[in-house]
């Protein structure tokens, strides 16, 4: 292939969540410019298996940056330089011939690490049973357009709702606050009608089941909002600020 | 033959069978639900409306996924939109309409009763989703905004941004999480489904495996409902998630649930082409973008000028041409089809000749580009971080690829398997789409089935049977956890010299240059027996690296390509079986003198439906009867 | 839900820090505003802190004030640092950001040790000054002054004497820049902590709150400069 490219991986290897990781360099010579970023780590892992190695493991689905599963810190940064787009949607283009890349997992002990760049995502559900939804039982909706919203709340709902959960707002913090993750639903739910009736209820619990998780706090750095793949603005999190305020005070 | 295929259809009129049926079921005691335990398998929007509904009525769920978490499951991916017949454009729809229009897109190969059913309930997923806060896009005045998608007449598709399937998804999660959060349901993730466990004749549990610890778990319950979407990863490129797979279906299949119409595959024409050997997947752009974009190639063979180096007079507009009333609009599979055709004349573009142009300077020059980057913004962003393109000042290259399979599990009116106790909601069945699925009816029917129809006809099956108490300790479920160690361990001990993926990719190849957009007896025989071979040899020679007792994505994806190994020559015998072309599926020899699909109507009016055997598969026919509608051929021209 | 409680959540922990901090910069910007006078002479520079001192009740009362201020402020602080570091046990090998539009800065980063830097010196500063010679329980008489028959504290004099030294000056400039440190995050900081903000006022409100805390410092810093160049 034309434009073939080498390029050098320093790699976070971990065999499993109390073992010792560390860095393992390895080389892909033929990297192509079209290529993704998970493509380039398949290749990779290719190559590590045909050398009677084990493959580096990272979380991987739906690879048109929607799902969430997948999420590095390449080069210091959470999803790798290109803002709003998750790694799965990096592509090589942006690297040159002989470029040396740094790959660590998300780093917080909210994400407790499974194994090399694996980590375990489930404190982000916890944080969305405790109050992140609607209580409305199947079957007892009332006809979709009895309530009308106004399209600019319904639009800024939607920018909330955007989010794909995939712990970037939280790698990228230099708290590892989960803020971001936790107000876009709360300012979500909030935004709707439908949503009014649980808004103080959803704010405590929510707030509170974030910090049990082990997050920090916000120090308003707003990292997570330059990192989110879907550029979810720290707006959210004043929203949240207010809403859990409001539920307290009365 | 018929006793073991019955649909179990409810007579009278079609219109009140639904009802008919509920009036007609067995109603579990509320006090007793909670004894009963329901075991779902995946959740996407079928899995995930199915469980949260099951535990609002106060059954004991336990839930299993494969993903790190049940938000990431593939019908988030789902860009387009969901289809309901509210008819607030006041454009003329009816439920009978959205009925007909799905049956007919099906191109005849799916049930009546079924799909009016879909479309009854299709008004009540929007008021459920707008009420658990989906947040879907709006008029000025507040009230729900439609769009007309993939040819519809009318505006009846719903739409959250380019993210319905996200919203809809994370809808259903939120309501799953509640439940989550009360105890009522049991949440596995990370734990994938290795096998069916059938005691008495019914299905009773499950054997999964930890993905992260490699321990093997017994789970027992009343009932199983598969909800693991659909198998388009057996081409290995397709724009389904990187973990999508038949396993559990096709463990279930082996355990005695017939298979039926496998070879229905949709194609889907609006896809970003492959770029080069090391691709792993596929990404889709909605099919909206047919709305302003005009698909052409150059009209000589072999043109390699640039594409705005090619003159007016010298481009091919062939959909317009063919098919001058529906033109870009047709639906997906003549879309996909007629792309093909280009490209095997010597007439595709970009660098591998594989890709057609969708270009949209018309409508630029005639909206404006505000209007252009309104409709279409984030999909033109996403084009141009994948190919480094900007379609604002280029045309888009697009190519087909495989997006949805309408084939699954066979199952009855009740969603309910021929293995009693397992039944089978969303893609993983075949039951509304027949040979080609329309655009936003996929999200529409895993809802459908999730919170509206199986939370009826489990609780029938439930409130009909008698159950007696498991332990996980009974023979069954040895048999099946010790099957499924076997095979673990087996493909682990192999140690050959290729990998994984290189099989997976040479199975794509194969499916996708003999059971793809047109098939032909010779090419279906020579898959038949290319897939056969491929499979002896992945059993000798595979190599999976690591351990089994840790987190092992390899040997995950090894047991799944194992069973894609499997698929995909049942798929090549069922396209060999059906002498016709319809819907996504054409064969070669069944076309008009212009090269359109013929369907045989005599000979194929009925699901085929596999029975596994230890010594091949016995085909079963349901027959498909038409009380309602006129069988027409499709025309788009 | 107990007040407690509420303080103590991430939500309340910023609410705390946020109006503290408010409190604190509308505090800093008086002194600073009252160190000015010295440039209309020592007089003035005394009659200013007598008439502060002669407010008796309400002085005490402003006193107390700034010091549960400054306590909460400090302790809520150095919680939410502890917090984060709790919550990254292992750190990145390789950490950059992403640029705008993260407000992620050096002076973000440093909260913490900036704010500690600027407590140890509020009270080795309360000792030199408030408590100094001729302050409370301290009544030298070579301190005191009388101006138009009152008698007074002459502070200036104090004043003069340790921006005399050069180490001191330059001290107190480098502590005064920390504050302007400080400041540049912490007073956009302070109001989205409260939730006060928006996305169209962020970067106004951003440059407002630096330039504000670059104006705090340099006043801070403009007498004892002029008093050690003897422009004063």
């Amino acid at each position: 292939m034309a434009n073939s490219m080498n390029i050098t991986l320093k790699v976070w290897r971990q065999a499993g969540p109390k073992a010792k990781g560390g860095f393992e360099t390895y080389v892909v010579p033929e990297a192509n410019p079209h290529m993704s970023f998970l493509e380039l780590l398949d290749v990779l892992n290719e190559q590590l298996i045909k050398e009677g190695k084990e493959p580096v493991e990272f979380d991987h689905d739906c690879r048109e940056g929607i799902c969430g599963s997948c999420g590095v810190v390449i080069d210091g940064q959470a999803h790798g330089p290109q803002q709003r787009t998750a790694c799965c949607q990096l592509h090589m283009r942006h690297y040159k011939d002989g470029d040396s890349i740094v790959i660590e997992p998300w780093r917080a002990e909210g994400f407790p690490i499974i194994k090399d760049l694996v980590v375990d995502r489930t404190s982000f559900d916890r944080i969305i049973a405790a109050g992140g939804y609607i209580s409305a039982n199947t079957g007892a909706a009332q006809d979709a357009n009895s309530l009308p919203i106004a399209k600019a709340d319904a639009d800024l709902a939607m920018d909330f709702a955007a989010c794909i959960g995939c712990g970037a707002c939280v790698a990228a913090c230099p708290n590892a606050s989960a803020s971001l993750f936790t107000a876009a639903k709360i300012a979500q739910l909030s935004l709707l009608p439908q949503g009014d009736p649980e808004r103080k209820s959803r704010a405590i619990a929510m707030v509170d089941q974030m910090e049990q998780e082990g997050f920090g706090d916000c120090s308003n750095h707003t990292e997570c909002e330059a990192v989110c793949p879907k550029g979810i603005s720290v707006s959210a999190i004043t929203k949240m600020r207010r809403e859990y305020m409001k539920a307290v005070i009365g | 033959m018929s006793t073991v295929l019955d649909p179990k259809i409810p007579a009278g009129p079609l219109k009140d069978k639904w009802d008919t049926y509920k009036n007609g079921i067995k109603l579990v005691n509320p006090a007793n639900k909670r004894k009963h335990t329901v075991l779902v398998v995946g959740t996407g929007l079928a899995g995930g409306s199915a469980a949260a509904t099951l535990a609002e009525l106060g059954y004991h769920v336990k839930s299993f996924c494969i993903q790190d978490s049940p938000r990431r499951a593939h019908s988030i991916a789902a860009q387009g939109g969901i289809n309901a017949a509210k008819n607030y454009p006041n454009d003329g729809d009816t439920v009978w309409r959205l009925f007909y229009d799905t049956i007919k897109g099906g191109d005849y190969r799916s049930r009546e009763a079924n799909v009016h059913r879909l479309a009854q309930v299709s008004n009540n997923i929007i008021d459920q989703c707008v009420a658990q806060g989906v947040p879907f896009a709006r008029e000025y005045g507040g009230l729900l905004d439609n769009r007309s998608f993939g040819g519809a007449q009318v505006s009846r598709t719903f739409y959250a941004r380019g993210q319905t399937g996200q919203q809809l998804l994370l809808g259903a999660y939120q309501a799953m999480s509640r439940q989550i959060g009360k105890g009522n349901i049991e949440m596995f993730a990370r734990q994938e489904m290795l096998d069916l466990v059938v005691v008495d004749g019914k299905a009773r549990g499950i054997i999964t495996r930890n993905l992260v610890t490699g321990e093997y778990e017994r789970h027992f319950a009343d009932a199983v409902l598969l909800c693991t979407g659909g198998y388009g990863n057996v081409y290995y490129l397709s724009t389904n998630a990187k973990n999508s797979n038949v396993a559990a279906a096709w463990r279930c299949h082996k355990r005695g649930a017939y298979f039926a119409n496998p070879c229905f595959t949709q194609i889907h024409p609006t896809c970003i082409p492959v770029s080069g050997d090391y691709q792993s997947k596929l990404t889709l752009m909605s099919e909206s973008l047919r709305n302003d974009g005009r698909v052409w190639v150059p009209k000589q063979v072999g043109d390699t000028r640039k594409p705005l180096d090619i003159p007016e007079d010298e481009r091919d507009y062939y959909l317009e041409r063919r098919y001058p009333s529906f033109g870009n609009l047709v639906p997906r599979d003549v879309a996909s089809r007629n792309a093909k055709l280009a490209t095997d004349e010597g007439r595709g573009v970009g660098e591998t000749k594989l890709a057609v142009y969708l270009d949209f300077a018309d409508s630029i020059k005639r909206l404006g580009r505000d209007v252009i980057e309104a409709r279409y913004g984030n999909l033109f962003e996403m084009y141009e971080r994948i190919t480094g393109d900007d379609p604002y000042k280029m045309p888009m290259r697009i190519f087909p690829a495989v997006h949805y399979t309408m084939g699954g599990l066979w199952v009855d009116y009740e969603l309910q398997s021929n293995v009693p106790g397992l039944f089978v909601l969303g893609e993983a069945n075949f039951s509304d789409h027949g040979a080609n699925r329309l655009g936003a009816s996929a999200l529409m029917q895993g809802l459908a089935d999730g919170y509206f129809v199986i939370p009826y006809t489990l609780g029938n099956y439930i409130a009909s049977n008698s159950f007696d108490k498991l332990t996980g300790l009974e023979a069954e479920f040895a048999e099946a956890e010790q099957s499924a160690k076997s095979r673990i361990e087996k493909v682990l001990s192999i140690k050959g010299t290729k990998t994984v993926t290189e099989y997976h990719r040479e199975l794509g190849r194969i499916m996708w240059d003999e059971v793809g957009m047109s098939r032909t007896t010779d090419g279906l025989k020579k898959a038949i027996n290319d897939i056969t071979a491929l499979r002896e040899d992945f059993w000798q020679n595979v190599l999976v690296p690591g351990e089994p007792t840790t987190f092992n994505k390899n040997l995950e994806f090894a047991l799944r390509v194992a069973d894609f190994l499997e698929l995909g020559e049942l798929m090549a015998r069922d396209a060999l079986e059906r002498e016709e072309s319809c819907g996504g599926h054409f064969r070669e020899e069944h076309q008009t003198p212009e090269g359109e699909a013929r369907r045989d109507d005599d000979g194929f009016t009925h699901v085929s439906a596999w029975e596994f055997g230890e010594n091949g598969h016995q085909l079963h026919k349901e027959k498909l009867d038409f009380d309602n509608v006129q069988l027409t051929t499709r025309s788009y021209k | 839900m107990s007040l407690s409680n509420v303080l103590r959540s991430p939500v309340g922990k910023k609410f705390v820090t946020g109006i503290t901090g408010l409190g604190l910069v509308i505090f800093v910007l008086m002194h600073m505003i009252g160190n000015l006078s010295m440039f209309s002479g020592d007089d003035a520079y005394n009659e200013y802190a007598h008439f502060l001192a002669s407010l008796g009740p309400l002085l005490y009362a402003v006193e107390a004030g700034l010091v549960l201020f400054f306590l909460f402020h400090a302790i809520t602080g150095v919680r939410i640092w502890i917090g984060k570091r709790k919550a990254r046990p292992q750190g990145y090998d390789m950490y950059r950001s992403a640029g705008s539009p993260s407000l992620q800065s050096s002076s973000s980063r440093s909260m913490a040790i900036t704010g500690i830097i600027l407590l140890v010196f509020t009270v080795f500063h309360l000792i030199s000054f408030k408590f100094g010679p001729g302050g409370p329980g301290n009544g030298d008489p070579a301190y005191m002054t009388v101006i138009d028959g009152v008698e007074m504290r002459n502070l200036a004099l104090l004043v003069r004497e340790k921006f005399a030294t050069t180490w001191y000056t330059l001290g107190y400039t480098a502590i005064m820049l920390l504050l302007v440190v400080h400041l540049r995050h912490g007073v956009w900081s302070a109001l989205q902590s409260l939730g006060a903000m928006r996305p169209s006022i962020t970067p106004a409100v951003y440059t407002i709150g630096g330039l504000l805390g670059l104006g705090i410092g340099l006043g801070f810093i403009a007498m004892p400069l002029a008093l050690y160049l003897g422009w004063i």
